[in-house]
């Protein structure tokens, strides 16, 4: 299976999810599928996954989506544990496995020798935890996820091919912003909001 | 004080900050205070398994609003250190750090990682208080929340043993 098409299956029903995407090609891929300010590229290896969970937890009515990798989650594999224990209802976090580390040329990781991401996971706790072997599963079980109120674990082979698309246009500042703007404006909130001394206004 | 009376003098300054999310890895000197935080039900507390996990989901509540604390030992802050580089400096995210200073004058074990503390807290340009008076706690905490949010970089108080209650202050240090 290829990654994009796969990654067109998420954005096809992800309506206002808050998405957070590990460093790498998918990061590019996912915003020309569903461009939105709510889309959070994550820069540090193997931080997806936990800073998805911080999202899960900070606002448990919002659905949120983990595009995470094969690479990513091996460097992370402790979030699978603090994931399962705090078990957020509205957190969906997916593995596109292709077992290298693509952004970084792509040698083999060990799930080319033979780790199994979703056993792990479900060795961790987190209950409901699939793999989806075909491009029409993987959509059904993306769909359930997000229609669900559990915490959902899908992990899929996929190709190392890369589609090209636009490069990613903003900086990890300018991300952040738009990104916590986005929260104020669908969550009808002021994170901004300082009181300060009427001198300093 | 003793470690409870510290414990929930801590737990008041971060009441006080207005801290919603706490990220934790447990040192032997913090165990009054984590059972404070967990009892605590204005917080929600996120038992870690590795440090650096703990910054990645405070991030992420921070982008979401919330207003977050980690707490971990020095080692901990060791192990952190891409995750505070590379997401926290990198997206200019604050975190208010609570860090066991293990190796402190006094202390028979972990030297070597205290003697490393405050040079890397410098290298990462993290500005940094240490606490020794437990009377002064709270207060430290909810300044410091206000420079970490200010400043849009992490902050980071160094908790002593006297500042938890476990040895008694001395007022040269």
């Amino acid at each position: 299976m290829k990654r994009y098409d796969c990654l067109k299956a998420v954005a096809a029903v992800a309506g206002d999810a808050l998405a957070v995407s590990s460093a790498g090609a998918m990061t590019l891929e996912w915003n020309a599928l569903r461009p939105s300010d709510g889309n959070l590229r994550v820069r540090t290896l193997g931080l997806c996954s936990s800073i998805a969970l911080g999202m899960a937890l900070g606002l448990p009515h919002r659905k949120v989506i983990a595009l995470d990798g094969d690479g990513s989650l091996l460097m992370n594999l402790c979030s699978l544990p603090t994931i399962a224990r705090m078990a957020p209802r509205n957190l969906t976090h997916i593995v596109f496995d292709n077992e290298v580390y693509e952004a970084s040329g792509s040698k083999r990781s060990a799930t080319a020798a033979g780790t199994d991401l979703v056993g792990v996971a479900l060795a961790a706790g987190i209950k409901n935890a699939l793999w989806a072997d075909s491009a029409e599963g993987f959509a059904a079980a993306v769909e359930g996820a997000l229609k669900g109120e559990q915490l959902c674990f899908i992990g899929v082979k996929v190709s190392s091919e890369r589609v090209a698309v636009a490069p990613f246009p903003l900086d990890e500042v300018e991300n952040k912003y738009r990104f916590m703007r986005h929260i104020e404006k669908t969550e009808k909130m002021e994170i901004f909001k300082v009181n300060l001394p009427a001198s300093y206004a | 004080m003793n470690p409870a009376e510290a414990a929930k003098t801590i737990v008041t300054g971060l009441k006080g900050a207005g801290i919603h999310l706490i990220a934790s890895l447990p040192d032997i000197n913090l165990t009054d205070l984590l059972r404070e935080i967990e009892e605590e039900s204005a917080f929600i507390h996120v038992p870690v398994c590795r440090e650096e996990e703990g910054i990645g989901i405070c991030a992420g509540a921070y982008l979401v609003g919330k207003k977050c604390a980690a707490v971990m030992q020095n080692g901990g802050f060791f192990n952190s250190n891409n995750a505070i580089v590379s997401t926290l400096l990198q997206y200019q995210i604050p975190l208010l750090l609570l860090i066991y200073y293990a190796g402190d004058i006094g202390d028979r074990t972990f030297g070597t990682t205290g003697s490393m503390t405050e040079p890397v807290l410098n290298a990462l340009g993290i500005r940094y208080y240490i606490m020794r008076d437990p009377a002064d706690a709270a207060e430290l905490i909810q300044r410091a929340q206000i420079m970490t949010e200010d400043a849009r970089r992490p902050v980071a108080l160094l908790v002593t043993k006297e500042a938890l209650g476990r040895r008694s202050a001395l007022k040269s240090l």
